[in-house]
């Protein structure tokens, strides 16, 4: 019998949260495996777990769980059965009143470690020598794996199957195809997870270590002049907004720019260019743009809330508003990039001559091979986690709608609180009392269970997730840890700080200035359209997504991130100070309330309570 | 004016047949041996064309021919001890500054007088010592300052003043400790130089010294003259400024207790009370933060090795203008680099970074 640790190190033990008033039973809406489990309890409760707030930062709605289930998977497999990692093998995750916390599993064995060196030298070798070649290719098949999302139809359940069924031997019956393109549907998630993490670990570990390197001999070097010298200037991710600027240019120049004023939504402006020709071709114009360049995430989070900006335009409408005000105030909005490739290499060259002579060669080099694999760092998530991931929500919307139509679900949007396995389940019932002529069950089952897991989540999004549970690590060595959520040692510190309180938060220096201001505390990308001009914006992690409102705040604040993270590579852009990483700032600041903001030192002051 | 004059050392007067001193722009690096590190290296500095206050140097030459008449050269050479180093500082203090001595000196203030523009300009009279302008030495006491000092009775007393200091019980047994010739035949020069009315000055290395970090440059500041920075009184504001882009890193406001002031004569200096305000206020803007950073790289070029350089902005001005520099010497007792296993390949830091080195 183990003996209940109710508080380890600096974190609590996970065994020791407890369930939110009025949410018992919140553990129906996650896989067995996602608990912290007494069969578990006596390693769970000494290892180190942090809140995945920059990919979970709200209670995790029951299907979406494929999100974490996939990405886990793949991430693992590559970096623990492809590339053997030495030191790290893949990351558990742990639901707790619906949020998510991971932790690495080690490779401690130094004979295993010396084992998995063998493996990951010729295998990663063999893609940082070919990087080029190889992530051409991924891009050729990334756009056949959107092509054939695309192209997957989800059939209906027609009263009779139409003549080719009978007389045709190639056709298949609406049962096997209603069945066959939801299991696609999940596969071609799995395989997009798969090619997502193939070159993610190698891409980061490159620019990881170019950064280390960088700090052992310039050890005052901010990270955000690091960030500078590898950051792509042409990437992908800058075209979308970049096509913006331009349609605000030439909204200015068709004289059509009196319908982008401020506060208005998408559809009133539409309405207004409808009216005109000069508006219609406007319109034209957008329409020409948007396939690819509309396939932005409203968020960064792996939940189906995240629409694109094909369902909701309201981010690049406001974009395009900010745009035409500026340009009318005379002010330039093109982003200069002769000037920032100009920086760059002013930066390379400089500090390349700071550096010792013995370090001056391999420093070039490792800067060359980072700046060779840092588009894939910036590009995948405009494949992946924007292009591809809105489309496949999509895609599971089209089964929502599907079980709606004969009532097993109110509405089509309720899918998302089912698991991927009760959608099996339900649309086996489905397509068999569709078959048999039978009376389904389902109308009678699955609403009352949407409706309680509805009810469910929207208390657990009351409660505040600690940013870490368990015993906090003497030192994060785990390089995943540390490259992608920016969770070091320092940061860990920090955070077993902050339990005890206080009026000050720190997190990592992103993008330098201080700056005081109302703070504007946003959950969620429906709340992105209350922010105000000259509010500073506190959030979970930023999106490169939400770009366009950059224009509008002072400065950024996030729970989690790094300094490389998209978000704060924008921020930089916009020249935004921002400070990431804090562990709590949507918890310990609210809306309204004065802060300043210092991006050179990485630290937010509380300075108001309104 | 409050703030030394600068013109070309070919317009100004020069002082025919001098053979004891150097305007310190005549001066360079090779001087050392017989003008002392400091004035050789105020005169390096104004050959790299960085604001220094103009001044002269006094030679070694014009101190051993004050010993020469002090006491019978043996007696002197001799390792002396507690009490006899005693009279030794006081025969030094006392003996008239011999004639033709005296003589260049009184020429090279008036040529001073001519190039400040005002009567009697106020200057600094400081050592300079021979060899390496060390910390152990200012420790010694070698390193003598005295400060607003005003007509050339006071610079002859001050010079007086500097020389003796050698001969003080901790100089005596620093010497003693190296040995060598140093020790057996110690000899000064001296630095005079126009005084900056410091609103602001402090020091600056050209690298972080506590990192050993070559991209930055480390600035302490406090209000008026620098003593209270070097002799550690206030904790100056603490500023770390990429040399790349001229970012403030990082920065720190002090608590500025103190500051040295010009004595209400004119004469010397007064150490008063800074009032609450001006306390805990950042006492340099961006502009006065960028021309530090452009000085030190120019400094720091013209050397080739990382300085420690001792800066001033003149009461009423703006940096660059306002800017001085007093003293620059190389920097010493840097962290040692990293013991980076010399890296083979970027490929084999990458493989290091996953462990699979």
């Amino acid at each position: 019998m183990t003996t209940t640790v109710a508080q380890t190190g600096s974190f609590p033990s996970p065994y020791s949260i407890e369930t939110p008033p009025g949410c018992e039973g919140w553990e129906e809406m996650y896989p067995y495996y996602a608990v912290f489990d007494e069969h578990r309890r006596e390693a769970d409760e000494r290892r180190f777990w942090f809140w995945n707030s920059m990919h979970f930062p709200v209670p995790h709605p029951a299907f979406d769980v494929i999100c974490i289930d996939s990405p886990y998977q793949a991430v693992g497999s590559w970096q623990n059965r492809v590339f053997a990692v030495p030191p790290a093998m893949g990351i558990d995750y742990r639901v707790v009143n619906g949020y998510v916390y991971i932790s690495g599993n080690p490779v401690t064995d130094p004979e295993k470690i010396a084992e998995r060196a063998g493996y990951f030298q010729r295998r990663a070798g063999h893609y940082y020598e070919n990087w080029p070649e190889l992530y051409g290719k991924w891009k050729d098949k990334m756009r056949a794996l959107i092509d054939e999302l695309d192209a997957l139809v989800v059939p209906g359940l027609p009263e009779y199957e139409p003549d080719e069924v009978a007389f045709s031997e190639d056709r298949n019956t609406a049962f096997y195809e209603v069945l066959d393109a939801y299991g696609r549907v999940l596969r071609l998630g799995d395989l997009m997870w798969q090619h997502h993490f193939e070159f993610l670990l190698l891409g980061y570990g490159a620019y990881a270590t170019f950064a280390e390197l960088c700090k052992a001999n310039l050890p005052d070097i901010p990270d955000q002049h690091i960030a500078q010298m590898v950051a792509g200037i042409d990437v992908l991710l800058f075209r979308p907004d970049a096509e913006l600027r331009r349609l605000a240019g030439l909204a200015l120049r068709t004289g059509v720019d009196g319908a982008f004023a401020e506060g208005r939504i998408p559809a009133e402006i539409e309405a207004e260019l409808g009216q005109t020709d000069a508006g219609r071709s406007w319109l034209v114009e957008l329409e020409k743009i948007k396939d690819p360049w509309f396939n932005m995430a409203t968020g960064d989070g792996l939940t189906h809330y995240y629409r694109s900006w094909l369902d909701d335009s309201s981010i690049p409408y406001a974009s395009l508003i900010g745009h035409i005000a500026a340009l009318r105030a005379g002010q330039s909005i093109e982003r200069p990039t002769a000037e920032i490739e100009r920086e760059r290499d002013r930066l390379a060259q400089e500090y390349g001559e700071l550096l010792g002579e013995e370090i001056r060669g391999p420093w070039t080099d490792l800067l060359a091979l980072s700046r060779t694999v840092f588009p894939y760092v910036e590009e995948h998530k405009f494949f992946c986690d924007y292009w591809f991931l809105t489309r496949w929500w999509n895609k599971v919307r089209e089964f929502g709608a599907l079980l709606a139509s004969r009532e097993f679900l109110a509405d089509g949007e309720d899918i998302f609180h089912l698991s991927r396995h009760e959608v099996a389940s339900a649309l086996d019932e489905l397509v068999l009392t569709w078959a048999t002529g039978g009376q389904p069950l389902g109308p009678a089952h699955w609403p009352p269970i949407v409706a309680r897991r509805k009810q469910l989540l929207e208390r657990l999004a009351t409660w505040t997730p600690p940013p870490a549970l368990g015993v906090a690590p003497p030192e994060v060595t785990d390089p995943m840890t540390i490259m992608l959520w920016g969770v070091t040692t320092d940061r860990v510190r920090e955070w077993a700080r902050q339990q005890e309180g206080g009026s000050e938060l720190r997190g990592a220096a992103a993008s330098p200035g201080t700056v005081e201001g109302i703070a504007r505390v946003v959950r969620s990308v429906s709340e992105i359209a209350d922010v105000r001009e000259g509010e500073i914006l506190v959030c979970g992690s930023t999106s490169p997504a939400w770009a366009p409102i950059f224009s509008k705040i002072t400065a950024t604040v996030t729970d989690v991130g790094g300094v490389m993270s998209h978000a704060a590579i924008v921020c930089r852009e916009y020249g935004v100070p921002a400070v990431v990483g804090t562990g709590r700032a949507t918890s310990e600041i609210h809306t309204g309330q004065m802060i300043r903001v210092d991006g050179t030192a990485g630290v937010v002051t509380l300075i108001g309570e309104d | 004016m409050s703030a030394p004059g600068g013109e070309n050392a070919s317009d100004r007067p020069q002082v025919p047949g001098a053979s004891y001193t150097r305007r310190l722009d005549e001066l360079q690096a090779g001087d050392g041996g017989r003008f002392g590190g400091k004035s050789a290296s105020l005169g390096e500095l104004l050959r790299a064309e960085i604001p220094v206050p103009p001044g002269f140097a006094l030679g070694t030459s014009a101190f051993t021919e004050l010993m020469s008449a002090v006491r019978p050269r043996a007696e002197v050479d001799a390792a002396p001890d507690a009490a006899a180093a005693a009279d030794i500082r006081a025969a030094i203090r006392s003996a008239p500054v011999p004639d033709a001595v005296r003589g260049e000196l009184a020429a090279r203030y008036a040529e001073l007088e001519q190039v400040a523009g005002i009567p009697s300009p106020p200057v600094a009279v400081r050592s300079s010592a021979l060899g390496e302008d060390s910390s152990e030495a200012t420790f010694a006491g070698q390193q003598d300052t005295y400060l607003w000092v005003r007509g050339v009775d006071d610079i002859c007393t001050a010079v007086r003043d500097c020389w003796a200091s050698l001969y003080s019980t901790e100089a005596v047994s620093y010497r003693a400790r190296l040995g060598g010739d140093a020790g057996r035949h110690p000899a000064m020069g001296v630095t005079v130089q126009q005084m900056v009315d410091a609103e602001i000055s402090g020091v600056m290395f050209t690298c972080n010294p506590v990192t050993g970090d070559p991209s930055m440059i480390a600035i302490n500041a406090s209000w008026g003259l620098g003593l209270a920075v070097v002799g550690g009184e206030v904790t100056p504001d603490d500023y770390l400024v990429s040399k790349v882009t001229r970012e403030v890193v990082r920065q720190t406001v002090g608590d500025k207790q103190v500051e040295h002031v010009p004595g209400a004569d004119g004469n010397g200096t007064t150490r008063i009370e800074v009032d609450d305000g001006r306390r805990h206020e950042v006492c340099l803007t961006d502009g006065a933060i960028r021309a530090l950073v452009d000085v030190g790289r120019r400094i720091e070029r013209h050397f080739g090795s990382h300085q420690d350089v001792e800066w001033a902005i003149a009461r009423g001005q703006e940096a660059p203008e306002g800017l001085f520099v007093l003293q620059s010497r190389p920097v010493t007792g840097l962290p040692a680099r990293p013991d980076a296993p010399a890296p083979a390949s970027a490929l084999s830091l990458i493989m290091g970074k996953f462990g699979a080195a």
